[in-house]
């Protein structure tokens, strides 16, 4: 497989594997704890390097992602004293163990290649460069196939809770009231999103994954009527806007994350101006209740 | 307070609280409640602002941690009664944004009584269609939520619970925001369940309505006024207690008790 095959499939399975969980980060209105969970990880990956020298160690992931559930349940708990309101304590938890995370790469990993640049922004190429082969042949990046079986668990796990993600997302306290054990379901899913965050970290580093993670369902959001309509525009919009970030990045030879961040921005405007314009022209037209044609139910 | 029931006087109860007390931080919110829910009543809830009438409801539900007491579901805790008892609660505490349809939200009443792993089919889509006849929303099965009422939400929100067929319901203001059609198609709701005999605890803002209602009557603010057969405690003395009104008001009173 030729490397920019190899890495531009890498960059569409990565935004896919982030926008599939994204979907219910959206609904969930729990956003920013995603860009907590990114920098909190941190911490996490530079000790795992320490134990396995490999940044794309299956054990460095869950380790990594361990320190990303605790910003999730740590500012769960902070909530839950009522001493602090809002999201204040996702923002007392996260640069706290970020730093930790800086200090630590910056005091002891000099000479290798986990700079503060890179875990900022990520660099796709960079991640692409271990190839795997099978004899002779080169079958694509390793991080590819860490990212496919990362996208795989989201699938699988998504399709077995969907029901209950589904209940959990659009009313906790009725799906509680029912007998829905709803922190069981936030906390496996919160840790589903921090392993997907914490995997797709060498490629966008700790601020661009939000991008991969929230915009494509946001932009999806604004058009879809049913959760199946929205997961399969998210799915389209993350694999569309990955391709041709990769392109533009590509063409500029620009960094592939912020490419693809840029496109992602790019397709929200258009998709927002459109509705709007839609949603005007319909205001003008006099149409008091829209005759929207009824959408396939699952 | 905590004593039991006199032998063999009262009717067997649907639910009660024992010493229900609840706090949101250091502001006590509840005040060691005893309240008994005698089955086969509509029970009304009614009290100012701020009484903690909701509050109530989520403490007896486990949805609110109480800081002491607790609660019995037709003799025993709740993790025994979860299927017998159904919630509908206040509209405006989702986003009415989400993209689902109303048969799919009706259909959601459903998920408690399947397992982990198992995906609703079509019985229970077929159960959720007759709780939206029921309400008289079966037209509108297909608009995306977004595109309702506010009287059309209660509906949804009472079907959602209706499919769960509960012997116990609790009803958090199904009135709150309704047009007259939506009253109408609620009320006749009530009324059907009340001749089931089923037992609904509602909570209720329009005192004027109370003694059409409700069979029962608890008046809340905070700790309980009075609570028993609507004819008996839903009086002028125990609503100027709960709600603080004072004497000159009586015109205000005449009109409702």
């Amino acid at each position: 497989m030729s490397f920019v095959v190899g890495t531009a499939l890498l960059a569409v399975v990565t935004a896919l594997a982030c926008a599939l969980p994204g979907t219910f980060i959206v609904l969930r209105r729990s956003s920013m704890l995603v860009d907590a969970i990114s920098h909190a990880v941190l911490p996490g990956i530079v000790l795992g390097y320490v134990v396995t020298r490999d940044l794309d160690s299956p054990l460095l992931i869950v380790g990594a992602a361990l320190a990303g559930l605790l910003v999730v349940l740590g500012s769960e708990w902070l909530t839950r004293t009522g001493l602090i309101a809002g999201d204040a304590p996702q923002g007392l938890i996260f640069p706290a163990l970020f730093s930790v995370g800086v200090i630590l790469v910056s005091a002891s990993f000099a000479n290798v290649h986990l700079d503060t640049h890179a875990v900022l922004v990520g660099d796709l190429n960079l991640a692409a460069w271990d190839q795997l082969t099978v004899g002779t042949v080169s079958i694509g990046p390793t991080y590819l196939y860490v990212m496919l079986g990362m996208l795989a668990l989201n699938v699988g796990v998504i399709a077995v809770l969907y029901s209950r993600l589904k209940a959990t997302t659009f009313d906790p306290q009725f799906a509680a009231s029912q007998g829905i054990r709803t922190g069981l379901v936030n906390t496996a899913f919160m840790f589903l999103v921090s392993l997907t965050v914490t995997a797709a970290f060498n490629a966008a580093g700790a601020i661009l994954v939000l991008a991969l993670v929230t915009v494509p369902p946001a932009t999806a959001y604004l058009v879809s009527r049913t959760l199946p309509a929205m997961l399969v525009l998210t799915v389209t919009i993350a694999a569309v806007g990955a391709l041709a970030g990769f392109w533009l990045a590509y063409v500029l030879d620009a960094a592939t994350s912020a490419g693809m961040a840029v496109l992602f921005g790019v397709l929200f405007c258009v998709v927002l101006g459109a509705t709007r314009l839609t949603q005007r022209r319909r205001v003008r037209a006099g149409a008091t209740a829209p005759a929207r044609q009824a959408a396939p139910l699952r | 307070m905590t004593a039991p029931p006199p032998p063999g006087s009262t009717a067997p109860l649907a639910c009660a609280t024992h010493q229900l007390s609840v706090a949101y931080r250091e502001t006590p919110v509840l005040r060691a409640v005893d309240l008994r829910v005698p089955a086969g009543v509509v029970m009304g809830v009614v009290g100012p602002n701020g009484a903690g009438k909701s509050t109530l409801i989520k403490a007896m539900l486990g949805l609110v941690p109480p800081l002491t007491g607790r609660t019995e579901f037709f003799g025993g805790p709740l993790s025994r009664a979860r299927q017998r008892v159904g919630y509908m609660p206040q509209s405006a505490s989702v986003d009415w944004d989400f993209p689902t349809t109303v048969l799919d939200v009706v259909t959601m009443g459903t998920y408690g009584s399947l397992g982990w792993l198992k995906r609703p089919g079509k019985a229970q889509r077929d159960a959720a269609v007759d709780a939206l006849r029921t309400t008289g929303m079966a037209d509108l099965a297909h608009r995306q939520i977004g595109e309702l009422s506010g009287g059309q939400r209660q509906r949804v929100f009472l079907a959602r619970t209706l499919v769960q067929a509960p012997d116990l319901y609790f009803m958090d203001e199904p009135f709150q925001g309704v047009d007259a059609k939506s009253q109408r198609a609620i009320v006749t709701v009530l009324h059907a369940l009340r001749a089931q005999g089923t037992t609904v605890v509602m909570v209720h803002h329009d005192l004027a309505t109370v003694t059409d209602y409700c069979d029962h009557v608890t008046l809340l603010n905070q700790c309980i006024v009075a609570s028993g057969p609507t004819v008996e405690v839903f009086t002028k003395e125990n609503i100027r207690t709960t709600y603080d009104v004072t004497t000159g008001d009586d015109t205000f009173l005449d009109l409702i008790a």
